[in-house]
């Protein structure tokens, strides 16, 4: 009996182990840079408009730096969507 | 008691304005880009939305194009957007930017209190929503999101409300 209970706790560590492993392996942070950001009060669109993408966990646009740092789930967007997304707001990604 | 009357309407507005109760849009007459009158009372009757924009601002160009398309997909159902430009603008700058990107719905040129009137909210673009009766029912700020459009604005094209007002009144008689 308590060698059945004790494998079946194993078993459920070892799933809950892969299931946190296999999550942590989608979630990605990268940082885009943004060119012509200057507008402060425009700047607000690009963030919104990421957090409104699929898959994207959080945005954060800093016009001073020129940049966005997004988190994101890469099985759900790439980031070549994410830069497609930017562009589409009428600010550009630096190359 | 007169003191009392007018105390007791000053302190009802006050707790109107308050709690964000009805909020009527202020008047508003401009001259568009094409030298017309645009009067906000001349819509009356119609879901307006304000869209508070500058040819600087990036975002302000990049949502236009969808403006053009709810304009031309919504306004036989009532919508009528209104283009206001905010400073520094310059008209000739205004008009061919409209020209290029084929506007379809009236476009004036606007100052810091003309948007003052309708948002304190300063992000670009702002879109302002006004209902049939004249009430602003609230400000998007930012690019208009579709889901932003089905959620807030939609409703209120709805006619369903008032059919289904009149069939109260009817089946009541």
């Amino acid at each position: 009996m308590y060698r059945r209970v004790t494998n079946f706790a194993l078993t459920c560590a070892m799933v809950l182990a892969l299931g946190a492993v296999t999550a942590f392996a989608a979630t990605k942070t990268t940082t885009i840079r943004i060119t012509g950001l200057k507008c402060g009060n425009c700047s607000s669109s690009v963030a919104k408009v990421l957090k409104a993408t699929a898959g994207v966990e959080s945005a954060e646009v800093n016009s001073e730096k020129g940049e966005a740092v997004i988190t994101y789930d890469d099985e759900k967007v790439t980031e070549a969507k994410l830069r497609e997304v930017i562009n589409s707001t009428g600010f550009k990604v630096a190359e | 008691m007169i003191r009392t009357i007018l105390l007791t309407v000053a302190l009802a507005l006050f707790s109107a304005q308050i709690f964000g109760q009805e909020k009527k849009a202020p008047p508003l007459t401009l001259k568009s880009i094409e030298g017309k009158t645009v009067r906000l009372s001349d819509y009356r009757g119609k879901v307006v939305l304000i869209n508070f924009w500058a040819t600087w601002c990036p975002p302000c160009g990049a949502e236009i194009p969808d403006l053009i398309r709810l304009q031309k997909e919504y306004g036989k159902e009532g919508l009528q957007i209104i283009g206001i430009t905010y400073p520094p603008e310059e008209l000739a700058r205004v008009r061919e930017f409209t020209r290029d990107l084929r506007v379809n719905y009236p476009v004036a040129l606007g100052t810091r209190e003309t948007r003052e009137g309708f948002s304190s909210d300063q992000t670009l673009p702002l879109t302002v929503i006004i209902d049939r009766e004249g009430t602003i029912r609230g400000a998007i700020a930012g690019i208009l999101l579709p889901e932003e459009f089905n959620e807030q604005i939609k409703p209120l094209l709805q006619p369903q409300q008032i059919e289904g007002e009149k069939k109260d009144v009817q089946k009541s008689n």
